[in-house]
């Protein structure tokens, strides 16, 4: 896949004429990495393709962006343990081009702890946050479809996580390798997704703050769940839960090794659950 | 420190030298300085590296629209797509993927792919770069003067090799002594003969030196009383001292390119200079065309422009809904028609409706995307109303004020007043357009009336009472056309007949005990 996208690159830097009317440029960014003792790390990214993933080198970060030049340029600071990634706005009449956005493809340092806090807008996103050492975590995200995994267990521990997305088609697997005692997931209007496999360190909570939309929760056979749902006009539909006075829980809650509460204030839209092995 | 004596013709194997020592096995990976970050950036113009290394020193080099720039100077100009832009190309395509310490060898091992002087400057700023700190290592090793140690300090000033085999070029002296590193004195009373050749050095001559002297990368300084009898040939050095005596002249070798580098700067500063005097002239006009407090040539006709803009912002509305509304009418004929008639028939039943409809719009839409999300079937669906709910809600209201305007204009058809014989109620159109010129006619008044600055009370009147009426004409249409269910119910197209109303609710025939004349006022429904 990295080859596929040096490849990608290589093409476009060897070759000097590409679109015309607009000055796309490729930048590659990156930083050794160094000591630091309270890392906390702020991605800002607008429009285009954005990927977050864990990188084995001794990097602080590797940064790839493919942007119209005339409208943004790339910032990448980094000053008393703050690094800030991203690109932002120059230009005074910025306009989203249909024809061809921009990307962002972010690697992170396996193993270092950081504070994480992801901000993006209209974008599509691919986010694997497996491998890093998360402290903190924050996600937000606007209209935009917006993948995050965390295909591995977070090695530091988590107070509380947090996911808002606005307008969006927006999916989260593997919530309990967050390695996270609260998890709060604030979303507007779109579809939901969350996945609520992964390793569970602990007993989790889950609070699911919906406007309006359809919210479908993936859950591993084995963890024990209890849902409530606070909700206006929200259809549930609840295959393999016992409803119980305002709750409704897993048939195995009070025996299973590792109990996620969920706690839903729902709006308007439809909630499911489905069960995975 | 090295000081070699060259007989003759050896000073061309000298460069042969140098230039073999680059093939050498040298060890260079312990030597290169490490790389804090790096930016690698190509765009369709340009393409660039920035480099920052741990004892916070940086180095940039942009090629960018056909000029060379090292840490932001201008080091010459190429060509787009020459040998070096590509060469630079395919360098920064390998630096993308390289860190720290695979990226510096790569980068310091580049080669200028031509001895164009642009390449060759941009080759040697990678060297000085990367390369180990010219401190007492290499010292220590050029002083062992071998050819190998000598070859590595060398490798680190490959950049120079250029402006030396130019600066060597037409010596015939017999003798050339080569200072690699070193400074030279020739002290008071001291006479040297020969060529002296300084590299990386200062030449500093308080006696005689009988020859020339070639300055390559130093510095002259010539004392007082002190004699150079030939000339004194420098590249990319200076002088520091001059109170003695330089028979044979001295010679800048990189004049030239000096003079261009220093005419594309002119050239740069001009285009600069050019751009940003544009753009503030640009400024200074539209600050002169939207300051109104400012006088301009234009002050005075700025009511005249602006009452006959808007005269023909209206007409051309008046143009673009007729042709709407001739659209409406020939398609949708009956429809509009039914529309009319509820409209001139029950006028106050059709602004009530028209008025809650207005206000009823965005509860009803939302509620309906609501009503439809809360299923995962009526999603889809919910997806297709949020657009086509306000476009048909748009449609409803302009097919209600055609309606209204068809209306207005067979009634200004019937009218005495002036300008309307044209209409013609004969021809729908002729009534449409009549129509809404008639329902523009206050607006058009009001334009007309705000050129006169004195005037502008009633014309702020005109525009408040046209805006009323055309509200209401609005409310009117857009009840009719909710009334009549987008003109296929006539219901309130007649008038009510109570009658006709007792003998279809008594389901019978019409006029089997009712009033025959009132079958006329009831309509098709």
């Amino acid at each position: 896949m990295r080859k596929v996208a040096w490849g990608a690159v290589a093409a476009l830097v060897v070759l000097p004429a590409v679109a015309e009317g607009q000055e796309w440029r490729t930048v590659t960014m990156s930083r050794q990495l160094e000591r630091v003792e309270d890392l906390r790390v702020f991605v800002e990214y607008g429009a285009g393709h954005f990927t977050v993933r864990s990188v084995d080198e001794d990097l602080l970060y590797r940064m790839q962006l493919e942007y119209d030049e005339e409208k943004f340029e790339p910032v990448a600071d980094f000053a008393s343990d703050r690094l800030r990634l991203g690109v932002e706005s120059i230009g005074r009449n910025v306009s989203i081009n249909t024809r061809r956005t921009g990307s962002l493809e972010l690697e992170l340092p396996r193993g270092v702890p950081m504070d994480l806090d992801l901000e993006f807008g209209a974008v599509s996103a691919e986010i694997d946050l497996g491998g890093l050492a998360l402290t903190d975590l924050d996600v937000s995200t606007g209209a935009s479809e917006s993948y995050v995994e965390i295909s591995e267990l977070n090695s530091e521990e988590i107070g509380t996580a947090t996911f808002e997305a606005g307008a969006a088609e927006f999916t989260a697997m593997g919530l309990g390798n967050l390695n996270a005692d609260r998890i709060e997931v604030d979303a507007g209007v779109g579809s939901i997704t969350l996945g609520l496999d992964g390793s569970w360190q602990d007993d989790g909570y889950v609070s699911i703050d919906m406007g309006l939309g359809a919210l479908e929760l993936r859950i591993p056979e084995g963890v024990g769940v209890r849902l409530k749902k606070d909700s206006f006009l929200t259809a549930i539909d609840s295959e393999g839960l016992i409803k119980r006075g305002d709750t409704f829980e897993s048939p195995d809650f009070d025996d299973a090794e590792r109990r996620v509460e969920i706690d839903i204030d729902a709006a308007f839209g439809a909630i499911s659950v489905v069960w995975t092995r | 420190m090295v000081a070699m004596h060259m007989p003759d013709s050896l000073r061309k194997a000298a460069l042969c030298l140098l230039m073999a020592a680059l093939a050498l096995p040298v060890g260079i990976d312990a030597q290169l300085r490490s790389i804090v970050t790096k930016s690698v950036s190509a765009s369709s113009s340009g393409s660039s590296i920035e480099l920052h290394f741990d004892d916070q020193t940086t180095l940039s080099i942009a090629l960018d629209d056909g000029v060379a720039f090292i840490d932001g100077e201008s080091a010459g100009s190429f060509e787009r797509g020459d040998e070096l832009d590509q060469a630079w190309r395919d360098l920064l395509v390998e630096a993308m993927s390289l860190e720290n310490g695979e990226l510096a060898e790569v980068l310091e091992a580049w080669e200028a792919p031509s001895s164009d002087v642009v390449a060759m400057r941009v080759d040697q700023a990678l060297e000085r770069a990367l390369g180990v700190e010219q401190s007492e290592s290499v010292s220590d090793a050029v002083v062992q003067s071998d050819a190998t140690s000598l070859a590595r300090f060398l490798l680190q000033s490959l950049g120079r090799l250029g402006v030396l085999d130019e600066a060597l070029a037409d010596l015939e002296d017999e003798d050339v002594q080569v200072h690699v590193d070193e400074d030279v004195t020739i002290e008071d009373g001291e006479s040297v003969e020969g060529t002296l050749v300084v590299i990386e050095g200062t030449l500093r001559v308080e006696g005689t030196l009988d020859g020339d002297a070639v300055l390559v990368g130093g510095a002259l300084d010539l004392r007082d009383g002190g004699l150079v009898r030939g000339q004194v040939r420098m590249a990319d050095s200076r002088v520091l001292r001059s109170s003695g005596e330089v028979r044979g002249g001295i010679v800048d070798l990189l004049e030239d390119m000096r003079e261009s580098e220093s005419e594309l700067r002119t050239e740069l500063r001009n285009e600069i200079r050019d751009e940003v005097r544009e753009d503030l002239r640009r400024e200074l006009r539209d600050v002169a065309r939207f300051e109104s407090d400012d006088f301009s040539i234009m002050t005075p006709f700025r009511p005249v422009i602006r009452g006959v803009g808007g005269v023909v912002e209206k007409l051309v509305a008046v143009f673009l809904l007729g042709l709407l509304g001739a659209g409406f009418i020939a398609f949708a004929g009956q429809n509009v028609d039914a529309i009319s008639e509820t409209a001139r028939r029950s006028p106050g039943r059709a602004a009530a409706v028209g008025f809650a409809g207005s206000f009823l719009l965005v509860p009803v839409w939302l509620l309906g995307a609501l009503a439809l999300i809360v299923s995962i079937v009526g999603i889809p669906v919910a997806i297709a109303w949020l657009p086509l709910f306000p476009i048909a809600a748009m449609l409803a209201a302009l097919l209600g004020i055609v309606a209204v305007a068809r209306n207005t204009g067979e009634w200004l058809a019937d009218s005495t007043l002036p300008w309307t014989g044209w209409i013609r109620k004969s021809n729908q159109v002729f009534t449409l357009f009549g129509g809404l010129l008639g329902l523009a006619g206050l607006f058009i008044a009001g334009h007309v009336i705000s050129i006169i600055p004195v005037l502008g009370i009633f014309s702020a009147l005109l525009f408040g009472v046209g805006t009323i009426l055309l509200v209401i004409a609005a409310q009117i249409g857009f009840g009719a056309v909710l009334l009549t269910r987008a003109g296929r119910r006539r219901e309130y197209a007649g008038r009510h007949d109570p009658d006709a109303a007792w003998a279809a609710a008594m389901d019978m025939k019409p006029g089997e005990d009712a009033a025959a004349d009132t079958n006329d006022n009831r309509g098709e429904g």
